[in-house]
């Protein structure tokens, strides 16, 4: 009973071992099961997730947070995810300026774009169950969202094992497209490493070269990426690390950490931390009073190097003036696809998209652009199409994305805090300090690891 | 000795559980389900009935089976990775290692009753919560969840699609016909009757000590083959497996279901899951509001669940024929 396969041909001359009838059973199970597999398609000749598409409508997913911590952005993205929609069936928005652009107006290769959404919960196994059930029973042949870095790397394994192609939302960990990346992921928001690249120069510029840090970081992965792209390229501009403490994520109350901060010698304090995190840790520093505070006989300062509108409102621009940190799109950009974002998504919902509105709008034409460009809704050839893609006029300046690993380089930008009285309106909290080019951010794909693995799923 | 037929007579109700959970791939999808789907209602059957052994028979709520589940499914996952992608080694040891926890957890936690119990239990499993999330990050991966694991195989079988489903379905099968016969045995007698009364017991010179920790570590292993298995049907181990909301989920899905029935919570965790993921498109963000109201109207109007809802109808329509 040493070779399997004798095993199996002579069984009924031997007798049933359990072994035999866990292998029935097994076997028992496939054959009950393959009825399923045909109606399904799975199997038929170079049909690869949902492809080929059935019909004349293609659906897409969109998977953000409706409920949870990350709701209101979640309600953001799928604001624009509605108005991309909607472009690319009647034209407008930025298939005006997307250049190069093979988008018509006339939705994508000539089928009628509509979707379907979903509810992450901002938690890893609730997305993946969503995602799931539009893959499954709904039949999308792309999946988009995601509005926290572990979320989106879920999805992205997931995506890439059914051989589905996720475009991230808002994610901003190095691991996204670094060791984690995947064929099936792509990314347009910026990272980690590129904050820490775009941020330092400013802040030595600004702060002078021979400045003391303090980090207080985030206890997961994004923030330890972050502090990581933080201390090296500070450190590069002459900076020196006086230390770093891992907050648990669900602390509320950031006196004890701080306390530590103004017992140390620094007075620079880096706060690599989001969304709430970093309203409560800002809001109990301005109530140690550490934004009037002198240490080494200057001034003493505090970094947030992922900005975002949403935070910057729920701090209070009391708080925030003249904080600085790094933001990948805002409303206030001139040039003409950020205009015609702003204009068609105020005219639609009264109020200008965010930076996580911006980056999913974006990633659903360049999706949609990317099957145009490749004449079919093959998940290899649109994958290709979308590897080393440059654009312009998506509200970034000239980008790239990069096919190496999935990761788009573009401009990024330097915001600071605005006080109350320079506020001209309710979604007017950030200053654009400077716009960091694409060539200055980028980086080598190497240096995270991680492999794309093939174009067609095993 | 049972005859034949009173072999059926017995097991009815696994037979028809049977029926429906084999068949569930052919008629879930009429009614908006998916494959997928299915596969976890069934790992949450397992995982729910294993519950209602401790909160049906015994009465003791735990607030942290998720722990259980949380460390089966780290442990497969770890195993998978670093070990081999056969499950089966990594099964076994994932439920081992939850087992042990759960002897331990269960010796400490069980000298007390009541809100005592539960919150001791919630402190344990958010205990090991914060460990994956701080100290263990190395292995567990921490907030990113455990990705990256291989396509999990039985031997030389993938576990894919309906494979997993048929798989989950027969071990499904398998643990409540097992929970079906504790129920019966003297063991779940004594069960019941700490449910009762325990100082009784006690005083008729029964350990009910010994009875409380066999059924907490019952329905540990139950926990811990259901988060095993959800990494076979996922490779993919979120650190919410460990959170109180799973531990919560699990309460909920029992007491919608008709806690002490065995058969309720496993409709409650069907009926949860298909909510959750089927009628919440329809609802918009309102899923949760509509859910909760859905709750309450079950606690206040039908404390017995499902199986009480149940129950009433077969009474109204069939009491004449029955009576006669």
């Amino acid at each position: 009973m040493t070779d399997v396969k004798s095993e199996k041909s002579n069984h009924t001359a031997s007798g049933w071992s359990r072994r035999d009838v866990l292998k029935a059973t097994s076997v028992g199970a496939i054959g009950a099961a393959t009825p399923m597999f045909f109606t399904q398609n799975a199997w038929a000749e170079k049909a690869i997730g949902n492809y080929p598409i059935k019909g004349s409508e293609v659906v897409l997913g969109f998977n953000v947070p409706q409920t949870g911590a990350y709701a209101d952005e979640g309600a953001d993205e799928l604001r624009a995810y509605k108005l991309a929609v909607h472009h690319l069936n009647n034209g407008g928005g930025m298939l005006d300026t997307l250049k190069p652009s093979k988008l018509t107006g006339n939705g994508i290769l000539g089928k009628k774009v509509t979707y379907v959404t979903g509810d992450t919960q901002t938690n890893a196994d609730a997305s993946r169950t969503s995602a799931r059930r539009m893959i499954e029973r709904d039949k999308v042949i792309m999946v988009t969202g995601g509005s926290s870095s572990g979320i989106a790397i879920a999805q992205q394994y997931l995506c890439n094992e059914l051989g589905i192609i996720f475009m991230c939302g808002l994610t901003h960990s190095n691991d996204t497209t670094g060791k984690d990346k995947q064929r099936y992921g792509f990314r347009h928001f910026f990272n980690a490493h590129m904050t820490g690249k775009a941020l330092s120069p400013v802040l030595s510029k600004e702060y002078g070269t021979d400045r003391r840090a303090f980090h207080l970081t985030a206890d997961y992965s994004w923030g330890h990426t972050q502090q990581e792209s933080m201390q090296e390229f500070t450190e590069k501009e002459g900076w020196t690390t006086e230390g770093n403490i891992m907050t648990p994520l669900k602390t509320t109350d950031f006196s004890q950490y701080l306390s530590q901060v103004l017992n140390s010698d620094a007075d620079v304090l880096v706060l690599n931390h989001y969304g709430a995190n970093m309203v409560n840790s800002l809001t109990n520093a301005v109530n140690f009073g550490m934004r009037d505070m002198q240490k080494n006989g200057k001034n003493l300062e505090i970094v947030v190097p992922l900005y975002s509108r949403l935070m910057a409102k729920g701090a209070g621009s009391a708080n925030i003036d003249g904080v600085l940190g790094t933001s990948g799109w805002n409303w206030a950009l001139e040039d003409e696809g950020s205009k015609v974002f702003v204009k068609t998504f105020t005219d639609e919902y009264g109020f200008p998209p965010s930076q996580a509105a911006h980056t999913c709008y974006v990633q659903t034409l360049l999706y949609a652009n990317a099957c145009e460009m490749a004449g079919t809704f093959y998940p290899p050839e649109v994958i290709k199409a979308l590897e080393d893609f440059e654009f312009t006029g998506a509200g970034n300046g000239p980008t790239l994305y990069r096919g190496a690993d999935h990761q788009c380089i573009k401009d990024i930008l330097v915001m600071q805090g605005k006080s109350p009285s320079a506020r001209t309106s309710d979604f007017d909290y950030l200053r654009i300090v400077d716009k960091v080019d694409a060539k200055t951010v980028d980086y080598d794909p190497a240096i995270f690891g991680g492999e794309l693995g093939p174009y067609e799923p095993a | 000795m049972n005859t034949q037929s009173n072999f059926w007579q017995y097991n009815k109700t696994v037979l028809m559980f049977a029926v429906v959970a084999l068949t569930m791939p052919f008629w879930f999808p009429l009614m908006g389900g998916y494959s997928g789907l299915d596969t976890k209602i069934m790992i949450f059957c397992i995982f729910v009935v294993g519950f209602d052994i401790l909160l049906g028979f015994t009465g003791y709520l735990s607030f942290g089976h998720a722990a259980f589940f949380g460390i089966s499914a780290y442990v497969t996952g770890i195993m998978l990775k670093n070990f081999s992608d056969n499950i089966i080694p990594a099964m076994l040891v994932a439920v081992a290692a939850a087992t042990v926890v759960a002897l331990i957890i269960g010796l400490l936690t069980l000298k007390r009753t009541g809100i005592y119990f539960s919150i001791l239990t919630l402190a344990f499993a958010e205990m090991f919560d914060s460990m994956a999330m701080s100290m263990l990050q190395r292995w567990t991966g921490g907030e990113n969840g455990l990705t990256g694991l291989p396509t999990p195989m039985l031997f030389d079988l993938k576990m894919q699609g309906d494979t997993v489903f048929y798989f989950c379905a027969l071990m499904a099968i398998a643990l409540f016909y097992f929970a079906k016969r504790i129920e019966r045995s003297p063991v779940g007698l004594m069960m019941k009757a700490i449910k009762c009364n325990q100082t009784r017991l006690e005083y008729t010179g029964i350990n009910a000590r010994r009875y409380k920790l066999l059924a907490f570590v019952l329905s540990a292993i139950y926990a811990a083959i259901a988060g095993s298995l959800m990494v076979v049907y996922e490779p993919f181990v979120g650190h919410e497996f460990l959170g109180w909301h799973q531990s919560g989920e699990i309460v909920i899905m029992s007491v919608i279901g008709g806690v002490g029935t065995l058969v309720g919570p496993m409709l409650g965790a069907a009926f949860m899951l298909y909510f959750e993921n089927v009628m919440s498109v329809n609802l918009g963000e309102q899923w949760l509001l509509v859910l909760g109201v859905i709750f309450m109207a079950v606690v206040i109007f039908m404390p017995g669940g499902f199986m009480e809802a149940m129950a009433r109808l077969k009474k109204r329509f069939f009491t004449t024929i029955d009576g006669e």
